[in-house]
């Protein structure tokens, strides 16, 4: 299973480190991290889905399932922005170009690496699942010391 | 040749790594603190170092223009004017102000110019961050400082957060909370505000502005009366407990005074007492206030009274600013002492520097600090690095009274404190030299320098020793030869050099000797007060009493994670300034339906000590009855209270009666 970049909601402290990194290195930001201020932070970028609205839309072909992943060729693209819309989280945007995470092409990509607070992280589902587990025992049982 | 190049966060006080490329910069996963992780100001640091706007050339002012001056005309003037006041009025006419920003070797170096001319008027912002620390954690523990390293925090076990957003100011020692809470560890944030940092609570105490003192005092009594306190430690570690009298403060009384149930004054005594790591966390929300040294003293009091200091994850963390504000404390560029805290009423400690600087004399007695400068009669006044007219209320305000001498400012952007001077220097920024800051944990780091300075900026190092040179003093101009003398001067820093700095994540104070590893945890046997022992001292709430007819509604101020102090980095940083372009007034959704105050609206807030434009943002973040603005904006500075705390001489920021109404 190809690593994707997870989100722990819980962890995030909305400090928009991610947006500054991500605009760093590609341009433009691919992540944005929408605050609902008296509760939390939720970073909001493209999660790869396996079952994709923006392949599902895309007429051209421009954006296509790969494996685990979403990849977009820009050749292909009529700017149209059909995939705007049908993308539930609002992670692609246009800006002269199709903007949309690459998870920065190969290692760790920078929003993952700047995350003062660990939200995000670049891991296979059954890591994360497990690590999630395996900090929901550990909680419960500092209860019962 | 290398192709990326280490280097120190410029901005707060948590020493991040990251390395310099030559076209961008790297992240630093080895790095003890932050693991390569960087907040969105990190993120953001290239854009000040190669920002269009950076001083490229001596200028002075003639009549209403700049002229641009040669280094060799510029240095000759600053030494005569110095020369100047010092023959026609003596050392109490001139000043100097010193840098957090800046090195270690940098401050040591200004303030010792400063004392070798004759005056103890030399201080830094230090004394807007954390003067009463330094006053009340000297005096209790010995060692003005963090206790623990910020890594330490996830091996707590109850983390008591009194007055600072951490998650929005600090935001790499939140990692570090968020790995406590991933072990069971208690969270407890106290703050009148919901911030992001109240976020990552278990128990919110969400107390009235002014309390803090009245909610301590009633935590020690429940902890007394619950017999959770630690005898043996009382007994073999500190003195003055008889002293300690809070019977007063019971959890019903202390729940009228700060506003929150006796049942959480209760819980929170509980947890922080009987966990076995606990640690207390505090920032601005403590000591920028007229009763500021007295609220470092009752946190210290409540570790002291539970045994919760000298142990890995027990211990208390005052978070620091800037990125050198320890460092230039430890150096004495400070109004009050001199450098190894030794103080200005002391002569006998600084006999030992004046045989060290082959001094005749060194001045006693303290010095003139920021906020008393447009007030006294200066007739020369040399800034480095610091933009005393954006952070500093009375100088805001009376900005004009500081041009009546000759004025120097030696900085990397024409700032508004630029403006007032006579003459403007280009500074180097952080990574066009070299020496080591100070992180508000005591780590030491040794900085290299990455790129070529713009234009004729020089560092300041380089710069002091040419006009030291130029008035007869011989100062080291190579940030070791510097260090090396540092190392005299500063008992802490005997055994740190290049090379233990240097290493990754530096090396932290006290280093007693070049082999030795540095001291993570203080006061692990013993403190560092004369006699071993911390003095656990009494201190009492009193009523702010700051509201009145006029003005009903108190403001709060404090920083945005995007923003960084007086603004003269962030605000040159498009990434930054797009995202929050504008000064901003939070007000609860109650308090705005009654004023008539709709989000989005442009309104005013008055204080007494003036008035200020800014955007209202209705939420229910706010506390009822209290506005917050964010002090990044020069609007907030001139409506900032100008009282002191007697002891430290820190403004009374927090807190300042207003009202608000609706209007441009």
């Amino acid at each position: 299973m190809m690593a994707k970049i997870y989100l722990d909601p819980e962890r995030c402290i909305g400090c928009r480190a991610c947006e500054l990194a991500c605009e760093r290195e590609h341009g433009h930001p691919r992540i944005s991290v929408g605050t609902v201020s008296d509760l939390a932070a939720v970073p909001l970028y493209c999660h790869q889905c396996d079952v994709a609205p923006c392949v599902a839309i895309c007429y051209t072909g421009s954006l296509r399932q790969d494996g685990d992943m979403v990849k977009f060729d820009s050749d292909l693209c009529t700017l149209c922005g059909l995939c705007l819309v049908a993308c539930p989280f609002g992670a692609i945007e246009l800006d002269s170009k199709i903007q949309r995470c690459d998870l920065c092409g190969s290692g760790t990509p920078v929003c993952v690496m700047t995350c003062p607070a660990e939200a995000l992280v670049l891991e296979d589902l059954d890591t994360v699942t497990r690590s999630t587990r395996g900090r929901a025992a550990g909680l419960l049982a500092a209860r019962l010391r | 040749m290398i192709s990326r190049i280490p280097t120190v966060c410029p901005y707060c006080a948590v020493g991040c790594g990251f390395y310099l490329t030559r076209s961008g910069m790297e992240y630093m996963q080895d790095h003890p603190v932050n693991e390569g992780s960087l907040c969105p100001k990190g993120n953001a640091a290239l854009d000040v170092l190669n920002h269009v706007e950076r001083l490229r050339y001596p200028m002075m002012r003639v009549g209403g223009d700049w002229i641009r001056v040669s280094w060799g005309e510029a240095l000759d003037r600053i030494a005569e004017e110095m020369d100047r006041a010092l023959r026609e009025r003596g050392p109490k006419s001139i000043a100097f102000l010193g840098s957090a920003k800046c090195t270690n070797e940098e401050n040591y170096l200004f303030q010792k110019l400063a004392r070798l001319m004759g005056t103890n008027s030399i201080d830094n912002s230090a004394r807007r961050c954390h003067s009463p620390t330094i006053i009340a954690l000297r005096r209790i523990l010995g060692t003005p400082a963090m206790t623990n390293p910020i890594t330490d925090l996830a091996l707590s076990d109850c983390i008591l957060v009194f007055g600072s957003n951490l998650a929005e100011n600090h935001p790499v020692v939140a990692r570090w909370i968020l790995r406590a809470k991933d072990r069971g560890a208690a969270v407890i944030v106290a703050d009148p505000r919901v911030t992001p940092t109240a976020w990552l609570a278990d128990l919110h105490l969400q107390l009235n502005p002014g309390t803090d003192i009245a909610l301590i005092n009633g935590m020690i009594n429940v902890i007394l009366r619950e017999g959770l306190e630690s005898r043996s430690f009382i007994k073999d570690r500190t003195k003055g407990f008889e002293e300690l009298d809070v019977s007063d403060y019971t959890p019903e009384r202390v729940s009228s005074i700060t506003g929150l149930s006796a049942g959480d004054i209760v819980r929170a005594a509980r947890l922080y007492a009987r966990a076995r790591a606990s640690a207390i966390v505090y920032c601005m929300g403590i000591t920028q206030h007229s009763c500021g040294t007295d609220n470092v003293t009752a946190c210290a009091n409540l570790a002291l009274v539970c045994g919760q200091i000298g142990r890995p994850g027990s211990g208390i963390l005052p978070l620091r600013g800037q990125n050198n504000v320890q460092g230039a404390c430890d150096m004495g560029a400070l109004a009050d002492f001199y450098p190894g805290w030794r103080s200005v009423d002391d002569p006998m400690a600084i006999d030992e520097l004046r045989r060290l600087w082959n001094a005749g004399t060194l001045p006693l007695g303290r010095g003139l600090t920021a906020d008393m400068m447009p007030d006294a009669d200066l007739r020369f006044l040399h800034v480095m690095g610091e933009d005393i007219v954006n952070s500093d209320p009375t100088v805001s305000r009376r900005r004009e009274k500081l041009r009546r001498g000759f004025m120097v400012v030696q900085d990397i952007f024409m700032t508004d404190t630029a403006k007032l001077a006579d003459l403007v220097l280009p500074a180097a920024a952080w990574a066009e030299k070299e020496g080591t800051f100070t992180s508000t944990e005591r780590r030491v780091q040794w900085i290299s320098r990455a790129r070529e300075p713009p234009g004729e900026a020089r560092p300041d190092l380089w710069i002091l020793a040419e006009v030291a040179a130029r008035l007869g003093f011989e100062l080291p101009s190579d940030p070791e030869e510097a260090l090396a003398e540092i190392n005299q001067a500063v008992p802490a820093y005997r055994g740190i050099s290049r090379s233990n700095a240097g290493a990754r994540g530096g090396i932290i104070w006290p280093c007693p000797h070049p082999d030795h590893p540095g001291t993570p945890v203080l006061h692990t046997e013993r403190f560092s007060t004369p006699e071993g022992r911390a003095r656990i001292t009494p201190v009492h709430h009193t009523p702010l009493e700051r509201g009145s007819p006029e003005h009903p509604m108190i403001l709060l101020t404090g920083r945005v994670v995007l923003h960084y102090n007086s603004g003269s980095m962030t605000m040159r940083s498009e990434g930054l300034v797009k995202r929050d372009p504008e000064s901003h007034v939070d007000v609860h959704p109650e308090d705005a339906e009654q004023l008539g105050v709709a989000d989005g609206d442009a309104v005013v807030v008055e204080t007494e000590w003036g008035r200020a434009r800014a955007r209202a943002r209705v939420t229910p973040r706010q506390k009822r009855g209290t506005l917050f603005m964010p002090f990044h904006f020069p609007e907030t500075n001139m409506i900032a209270s100008e009282l002191l705390d007697r002891k430290s001489l820190m403004p009374e920021l927090k807190v300042a009666a207003c009202r608000i109404w609706r209007g441009e």
